[in-house]
């Protein structure tokens, strides 16, 4: 199946300002890709040039087959988008603004948008100026599911939504794939999107720092296991493992971060007759932090 | 192209329309229905004869107290097309640059709609919008009939026309540098001292020598200038108030194709 996103070296500047350099990554068609990266790493920049919005300084992007600069009005009928920052016309209603949009797309069969409506508790009959965060995101979202889109754009679209929305957009997204769609979504947090996400990207200052499944980070991750010992433990013992770090050591106690297989770590630990075990799940969101760290690191 | 765009920015402009009509069209009223009671004051006539240059500044020239000079001098000269200048810079700035600034153009820019597209039904949306204050202030020159202002009813349309095209043409200009610049305050001042100085040039043209031979750059000469509300609009004046509209219209496309929208 063709990919239903495929960028390949795609850059972005304004001006001398970076936008983002050199971004690849392929979307597989069918799935939920999650594109994640701290506030400012280039993920609205690499949305907008999916959608057409902004030209390319340099690089290709493909989308549903086309190029979404020079065919954007043909691809953008197949594409569902929520905007990061969405912004509607405040003096219009809800209703107001989502009848304009159904009829630019020549949408007939008003039942779903209704649906979502309903579905959603979208409130259409006030301006949107007097509407909070939370309300104006579900019109947002209403706008980018009504036509039922090959392709769902969506930044940061769970951004206002109390948890029960966020479990009914949750519900949203695996029906559109149940369905076949494809669902490309931004984030700048992991736990709130690694139930949904098949596969992800993780975007830094710009740049593609990682392109994994969630299974692939998991398998990453690294592991917290603390040991009690009945007598004294020797750290270096552990700290020549592969993969093992010390993280504190303290008469008859210890504690490892270990990625990879936890045998060695049990062989090691044999001799010095251990008493008791506890082992932390594996810490995803640490992993994930980690990459936003490093770009801490290398600011200062 | 279907007109979804237009009728979007048209409605969102709606309210300012209608308020901008009434109000010109109750002026335009009083200024009809005033003349009657000016028709034969002499001292009015020697205000433009003792002080041309001043009164030229207004756009009166001539008699003020024929049913011309009179309209000329209240109307045509200056308050209609500052209204419809008003309406139309602000549009231009606001159609594309504004609507940017403000985030909601990404929205109508991810439509199944081409950019080119887009740019035309803006500017077909500036044409409807200039068109509203110009013909309630004709209908009630018309209706001055009544109160002894006569004057035939082809120069009247054609002035009309003439402001029309006037306030689509600086919309446009404003269209041009708000998607050039990306900015709306940098469009609505470029397109609103152009327009200044075209109306200063066009109005001191008959009493300034130097600045005589600067009116043929003036769009305000084309429009209302030069003795339209008497002879009509000339087709010259027609051609290029049309063709200064289709060239910035063309720039403002190409400009749009090539322009990012947030």
């Amino acid at each position: 199946m063709q990919p239903a996103v495929v960028l390949t070296g795609l850059t972005k500047q304004f001006g001398g300002v970076r936008g983002i350099t050199g971004v690849t990554i392929e979307v597989p068609a069918g799935g939920v890709f999650g594109f994640l990266g701290p506030n400012g790493a280039g993920k609205s920049t690499t949305i907008r040039l999916i959608m057409g919005l902004y030209r390319p300084t340099a690089g290709s992007a493909l989308v549903l087959g086309a190029d979404p600069w020079d065919h954007g009005a043909e691809i953008r009928r197949r594409i569902g988008y929520l905007p990061g920052e969405l912004a509607l016309f405040p003096r219009l209603t809800g209703r107001e603004i989502v009848d304009r949009f159904a009829a630019a797309r020549r949408l007939v069969d008003l039942g779903y948008r209704d649906h979502l409506v309903h579905r959603l508790g979208a409130e259409l009959d006030r301006p949107v100026k007097a509407l909070s965060k939370g309300n104006r995101q579900k019109i947002g979202l209403v706008l980018a599911f009504m036509h039922r889109p090959e392709l769902l754009v969506l930044d940061e679209p769970t951004s206002g939504l109390d948890p029960l929305l966020q479990d009914e957009f949750a519900a949203l997204v695996e029906e559109s794939v149940a369905e076949g769609r494809t669902v490309f979504l931004s984030s700048h947090d992991l736990d709130e999107v690694q139930r949904l996400v098949h596969s992800l990207a993780i975007v830094r200052e710009g740049r593609i720092v990682a392109v994994d499944t969630v299974e692939g980070l998991r398998s990453r991750a690294p592991r917290r296991i603390e040991l009690r010992f009945a007598g004294s433990v020797e750290p270096g013992a552990f700290a020549r493992l592969p993969g093992v770090d010390v993280v504190s050591a303290a008469a008859g106690r210890i504690v490892l971060s270990v990625r990879g297989s936890v045998g060695p770590v049990l062989a090691a630990a044999v001799p010095f007759e251990p008493v008791d075990v506890t082992a932390r799940p594996v810490d995803l969101d640490e992993l994930f932090r980690s990459f936003y760290r490093e770009e801490e690191v290398g600011a200062r | 192209m279907r007109g979804d765009v237009a009728r979007l920015d048209l409605r969102l402009r709606r309210r300012s329309i209608i308020w901008y009509t009434v109000g010109l069209g109750a002026y335009a009223f009083l200024i009809v229905g005033l003349y009657p009671a000016f028709k034969s004051d002499d001292s009015l006539d020697a205000l433009t004869r003792g002080n041309a240059t001043l009164s030229a500044l207004f756009g009166a020239t001539g008699s003020l107290t024929s049913p011309d000079g009179w309209l000329n001098a209240n109307i045509y000269a200056n308050f209609l097309p500052l209204f419809v200048l008003l309406t139309t810079i602000g549009y231009g700035a606001e159609a594309v640059a504004g609507q940017d600034e403000s985030n909601v153009l990404g929205l109508v820019a991810t439509l199944p709609v081409r950019r080119r597209d887009i740019l035309l039904e803006k500017a077909a949306a500036l044409v409807v919008l200039a068109l509203p204050i110009a013909l309630v202030t004709m209908a009630f020159v018309v209706v001055g009939r009544a109160f002894e202002l006569r004057l035939a009813l082809g120069p009247v349309t054609g002035v009309t026309a003439g402001v029309v095209l006037l306030g689509v043409d600086f919309g446009l200009l404003a269209l041009v540098v708000g998607v050039a610049s990306g900015n709306r305050g940098r469009a609505l001042g470029v397109a609103g001292g152009v327009a200044a100085a075209s109306y200063v040039i066009s109005s001191l043209a008959p009493v300034v020598g130097w600045v005589r031979p600067l009116r043929f750059a003036s769009l305000f000469f084309y429009s209302v200038g030069n003795g339209q509300l008497v002879r009509g609009l000339s087709v010259t004046a027609l051609v290029v108030l049309v063709a200064v509209a289709v060239v910035l219209a063309s720039l403002a496309t190409v400009a749009f194709e090539r322009s990012d929208v947030h």
